[in-house]
């Protein structure tokens, strides 16, 4: 059995305090606790709590990461307080005292309580976040494949804690972004075949410059969900299905980078810098260029253009013609994007549902065998 | 060691200084170079966000390359973009037997087939676990004395940690810091570290694409850096030849310079700036090195 | 001062499905909650929701598991009523948009759970309440000009006028302290039941007993408060809750000597019998010295026997607590688990649309007591419950809205109240801390109050309470705020917990007999000719006192119980 049952250790916690009635600044507040090492954060400022300051603010409910209450930042990083374990926590901290924040991107309330309706909910409501299906109803279910309902329990498996939000980069940078949660949470309306709008659900967050493109593909959602909603892919998805489905053009030039990027490698096999910025803007063909939103675009690239021909960072050929791989190897290439786009259906594996093989080796990509073997 | 190389495309495009100097850099550490010539573009997650299965299916090709290479110990890359990208690709190919036999299915026509479990690491795993910093530390010709070093990592090679690898035993999102003291030079610290250049954001939001750049480079302006080091071109390109505009969208001088990884390891191990490109680069490293002298972190 | 036609208290799926029902009548609608609506306890029901939706199926066989379930203390014209209209339910929760797993024709899939003759669960991977509870709040968010939401605000008193109709409630909002009198013409209770009451348990810290309490300060009579259901696989760890949906796929019991001990208490349903036999089943195990564990006090409950897709798909989240609260990976080897309280069947007294003797009073969900589960209650019963029930309260109480005018009210009650918040705040630090009054409630009631039960332990534990009750009133807090202060909150909380903490050793002692949840060494046998009643308590002057209630039987008649 692996639960191994270690005595009782101490631990130190370090938890940002504000009181919005004091008038003072946010200040840090220790608290030495004593718990066994595998139980939660949660559980060790519960206890300081209990035993030393009954005024530390903490949102919290069921301990058993369902609720989304309990959100905050464990040294720096989001996550459940529930679900955090003490000794992994003190074994991740900069000092060996575990730090305890609210969250980010959203205002402090008190302490670690953020004011999530400011910004969490409020994107929510963003993407229309209900069943649309207005028409007469069955008397009994729809019917629906197995498999589309298996795949949106992916997210509607998210408990809406908030931490993706917290820490997403590209709302960082710009507030008015959507972000994880909200379009995860769209996600689960376009991928469920009883739901009638689709189409301008898509139209409505590609077209949306805060919408499905302004999303900078940084993972960072990805590693704070406690439930493997993996909100980057689902935005993703919304890409996938906007574009290829619903032939959407946005004027974000979303869908046009991604068919650039997709048709430059098929036509030489690597990318061609040069030719996928003007193309992002003025369409995916060599003519694209000659747009005009890609000659404004590129005039405004064009001192960044010279400055780095002039330092001969790039050579005016690679610039102009960029480079390809050998004839035969373009062949095979191109011969596997007929092949694989001309499938009815996309195949798309998603680990959450199928899982790995039985023998499959839990050893991550790169960690490989003792001796390191490409074979 | 003898390692099936992947370039990747931006090294051989708009960072020619990052391949040249890792062909420089490489005898250097007895690594031979066998590199991937016939391989494809690993898609940087584009083209997996297109179509999850023709992104498999072109590195699956690529590892399958990799693994054809006579007494190769492993598949190594120097793009923290492509060690992410072809890490998911790899996962769901590794994940799956019946997954893969149907990829393996479109490869046959070239007679080529991916065996589960490639070994697949970044040029800067390799120096931390392959070759070893103590032994690293023994070429150290031209120690970083006086540069103060701040890492850039790229999102695709620290998150997610688990699909990564990253755990106690290989704590791999801070081996630049390991390997900056290994090199003699002080790691700095700043807020923007982990975070995102902004790179896959360049056409959609160019103003939030480059208002990362533009706050990660200030924050290490403030942490008073001499320059950054990086493990990926994608980043560089947003950082260094873009800079300029993202000078612009903060509203502050950065004069940042922002060397690649080999460029770094290059100038401990002995080698001259000009032949690791360092003059290629649109943010001229004067911090870095005095060019007439050779003594690095010569500016005040 | 706010009022509505219809104001509910708890915004778990009761709550959200009465503010839905009473908004669609056309009623005025205010759905309070002192945490946000999807932090609701709901959110952690996990297994699924029964039906009788299969062509091969009938509601009256799904009422008769009902009935046999709960030891035939439940009234069945309620089981009646909560049976048939689940189907249509179901279905009303599908067209909505819960995301029910399917079978391979498309159609809603049906598992197996305790008690029940024939598959009807339907589910939605192992987080069936989450899924409903979500799509239920998805639903006041569209219909927010219809619904007002107060989120974050704790209801510190019932307001009774002259003639002791209930109409409204006193409140505070959390987030800045401000207290506010909410005028209604009728309140629905929708707070849940009393978990923290005990020490386990697998509810959240949230369930503290507030409206059993509130409604029993005015006078509503509570009823069956002594059956307290013990979940049977909750973890050796920390008292989580394993779903039961982990057995109805197939996992089984085993003791330390490997077998599958279910065999001898239960032979024919195994590990799906009904909680309560399961539980004495396993407590019987442990008290024999066939536990397993360092302190042998647990009992493996083995899923690997599950092919690893299904649990993947099926019991994501009984994975995710395996992982992450036991270390154990449930695909390849046992997990250890044992009884833990888990779900109070006794509550606010109702009759079938929710009504309790007070007039404007309604309650629905575990807050109440209808009695659709009697003695103990199916697993996958209780989300029925709520809605059928919660439904019903909605209708009921927005129907008698349109034919009366606005009760009147005072601000005096508010005054009150905010005059015990500043006393409590004010309270010199003489006494006990709120946290060390509720840990030694919590394991008193664990440890006489629980599985098994007799005269000697409920009377200590009785002894115990009424002198914890006195400490309550000088417990001394730490946070003098206004904002957020959820300090303050918790004593006010203890007292909830301590309300009923004395109805159910009240009605234990009473209650000389074993049925269902209540098992009395003393009096291990079943009665039904003294016993087959309802024992109501209602609180005069100072102290609780008792009365019975009948049982309404239908068609069936009470027959031994045997799984």
């Amino acid at each position: 059995m692996a639960e191994t049952h270690k005595p009782p250790e101490r631990f130190t916690l370090r938890m940002r305090r504000y009181d919005p009635e004091s008038g003072e600044a946010p200040y840090w507040d220790e608290h030495t606790i004593e718990l066994e090492p595998h139980r939660s954060v949660l559980e060790g400022i519960l206890q300081a709590k209990a035993k030393f300051d009954g005024s530390i603010g903490i949102r919290c409910s069921c301990r058993a990461a369902i609720c989304g209450s309990c959100g905050v930042r464990i040294n720096g990083e989001p996550g459940l307080a529930c679900h955090t374990h003490l000794d992994h926590a003190r074994a991740s901290s900069k000092d060996g005292v575990i730090e305890v924040e609210p969250m980010g991107n959203m205002p402090v309330i008190k302490d670690m309580i953020v004011d999530m309706d400011a910004v969490h909910w409020k994107k929510v409501q963003r993407v229309t976040p209900w069943l649309i299906n207005e028409g007469p109803q069955p008397e009994r279910e729809h019917l629906v494949p197995r498999e589309s309902m298996v795949d949106i329990t992916q997210t509607m498996a998210c408990i809406q804690c908030g931490a993706c939000v917290s820490d997403c980069l590209a709302m960082e940078v710009d507030p008015g972004f959507i972000g994880p949660a909200a379009l995860a949470k769209a996600y689960r309306f376009v991928g469920d075949p009883r739901d009638e709008e689709q189409r301008e659900r898509l139209l409505d967050l590609s077209e949306d410059p805060q919408g499905i493109y302004d999303c900078t593909h940084c993972f960072k959602c990805v590693e704070a969900c406690p439930k493997d909603v993996n909100p980057m892919g689902q935005i993703m998805r919304l890409r996938r299905i906007a574009g290829a489905d619903q032939h959407i053009n946005d004027q974000n030039n979303g869908h046009r980078h991604e068919e650039t990027v997709v048709t430059l490698i098929k036509d030489y096999g690597l990318l061609h810098e040069a030719e996928m910025i003007p193309r992002s803007y003025g369409g995916n063909s060599w003519f694209g260029k000659f747009h005009p939103a890609a000659g404004k675009e590129l005039l405004s690239s064009l001192p960044v253009a010279i400055r780095g021909i002039a330092k001969r960072k790039m050579s005016i050929k690679i610039a102009i013609f960029g480079h390809k791989i050998p004839k035969q190897d373009l062949n095979a290439v191109k011969r596997i994007y007929e092949k694989v786009e001309s499938k009815p259906e996309r195949y798309e594996l998603n680990l959450y549902v199928s899982g790995v093989d039985e023998d499959a080796e839990q050893t991550p990509v790169g960690v490989g065998s003792e001796e390191g073997s490409a074979k | 060691m003898k390692v099936a190389y992947w370039p990747g495309c931006v090294s051989r495009g708009f960072t020619p200084e990052l391949h040249g100097s890792m062909a420089k850099v490489a005898p250097l550490l007895d690594i031979e170079l066998v590199q991937l010539d016939r391989a494809s573009c690993c898609g940087a997650g584009v083209i997996a966000e297109h179509n999850q299965e023709l992104a498999d299916t072109l590195n699956a090709r690529t590892f399958a390359l990799a693994q054809q290479v006579d007494g190769a110990e492993l598949m190594m890359n120097i793009c923290s973009t492509c060690q992410g990208a072809q890490g998911e690709c790899q996962e769901r190919l590794d994940s799956s037997a019946e997954y893969r036999a149907q990829v393996n299915s479109t490869l046959a026509d070239e007679g080529l087939s991916y065996e589960k479990g490639l070994t697949n690491k970044n040029f800067l795993w390799l120096l931390v676990e392959e070759i070893g910093l103590e032994k690293l530390s023994g070429m150290v010709k031209r120690p970083l004395t006086n540069l103060k070093v701040g890492p850039f990592y790229g999102c695709y090679i620290v998150r997610p940690r688990d699909r990564l690898g990253i755990d106690e035993e290989h704590p791999r999102d801070h081996y630049l810091e390991q390997l900056i003291e290994t090199l003699g030079g002080t790691v700095i610290e700043y807020a923007g570290m982990r975070k995102c250049c902004g790179f896959p954001i360049i056409t959609m939001n160019k103003e939030a694409s480059l208002k990362q750049a533009g706050r990660h480079l200030g924050d290490a302006v403030d942490a008073d850096a001499d320059c950054l080091v990086t493990p990926c071109p994608l980043c560089h390109l947003n950082l260094d030849m873009q800079q300029p505009l993202a000078e612009k969208v903060v509203g502050r001088e950065l004069n940042m310079p922002v060397l690649h990884l080999p460029q770094l390891v290059g100038l401990a191990l002995g080698l001259e700036p000009k032949e690791l490109g360092l003059s290629r680069h649109v943010v001229k490293p004067t911090s870095v090195i005095d060019w007439s002298t050779s003594v690095v972190g010569a500016a005040a | 001062m706010p009022a509505h036609d219809v104001l509910i208290i708890g915004a778990g799926l009761a709550g959200q499905r009465a503010a839905l029902a009473a908004a669609k009548a056309g009623a005025s609608v205010a759905i309070l909650s002192k945490v946000h609506p999807v932090r609701s306890h709901s959110v952690a029901a996990a297994g699924g929701i029964n039906a009788a939706i299969n062509v091969a199926d009938d509601w009256r066989s799904h009422a008769y598991d009902t009935v046999k379930g709960s030891d035939f203390l439940g009234d069945q014209d309620a089981i009646e009523i909560m049976c048939s209209e689940a189907p249509k339910e179901v279905m009303h929760l599908e067209h909505i948009g819960v995301t029910f797993h399917r079978n391979d024709s498309g159609e809603l899939d049906l598992r197996a759970f305790g008690g029940a003759s024939m598959k009807r669960t339907a589910y939605v991977a192992d987080i069936t309440g989450q899924a409903i509870l979500h799509v239920l709040y998805e639903q006041l968010m569209k219909h927010h000009e219809q619904v007002e939401r107060y989120e974050e605000w704790f209801v510190t008193s019932l307001l009774q006028d002259d003639s002791g109709r209930c109409c409204g409630v006193v409140a505070r909002d959390v987030r800045s302290g401000r207290m506010e009198t909410l005028q209604a013409k009728n309140v629905i209770l929708a707070c849940g039941g009393a978990g923290q009451v005990y020490s386990p348990t697998t509810n959240a810290l949230i369930v503290t007993g507030d409206g059993i309490a509130q409604a029993y300060r005015i006078g509503a009579p509570l009823m069956d408060m002594e059956m307290v259901q013990y979940h049977p696989t909750t973890l050796v760890e920390n008292g989580l809750l394993i779903t039961e949906g982990a057995r109805g796929e197939g996992a089984t019991l085993l003791n330390s000597e490997g077998e599958r001990f279910m065999e001898k208490y239960a032979p024919n349903k195994m590990e799906l019998a009904s909680r309560d036999v399961v539980s004495r089943a396993e407590q019987t195990e442990i008290l024999e010295g066939r536990g397993v564990g360092a302190n042998k006090d647990g009992i493996y409950l083995d899923i690997t026997k599950v092919p690893r897709k299904r649990t993947l798909e099926a019991l994501r989240e009984i994975v995710n607590i395996g992982k992450d609260f036991a270390g154990v990976d449930i695909t390849r080897e046992p997990i250890m688990i044992r009884p833990g309280q888990h779900y109070i069947m006794g509550g606010v007294k109702t009759d079938v649309n929710g009504a309790t003797p007070i007039e404007g009073l309604y309650a629905a969900g575990e807050v109440a007591c209808v009695s659709v589960h009697g003695g103990n209650r199916l697993g996958a019963n209780s989300l029925l419950d709520t809605l059928i029930f919660g439904r019903r309260a909605g209708e009921h109480a927005a129907a008698r809205a349109a034919s009366m005018g606005l009760p009147d009210t005072s601000d005096a009650q508010l005054r009150e109240d905010v005059a015990t918040i500043d006393a409590i705040i004010a309270r010199p630090r003489t006494g006990r801390r709120v946290s060390e009054i509720k840990q030694e409630l919590g394991e008193t009631m664990n440890q006489y109050v629980a599985v098994y039960r007799d005269q000697e332990g409920l009377e200590q534990a009785h002894e115990i309470v009424k002198r914890l009750q006195a400490e309550s009133k000088d417990a001394y807090i730490d946070d003098k705020g206004a904002v957020f202060n959820q300090d303050v909150l918790g004593a006010i909380e203890l007292g909830y917990m301590l309300d009923c903490a004395e109805a159910t050793v009240v009605a234990a002692i009473e209650r000389k007999e074993s049925r269902g949840a209540q098992f009395r060494t003393d009096f291990p046998e079943r009665n039904d000719a003294e016993w087959l009643k309802h024992i109501d308590i209602s609180l005069n002057g100072d102290g609780p006192q008792i009365s019975y209630s009948a049982v309404t039987m239908t068609q069936w008649e009470p027959e031994e119980r045997k799984y």
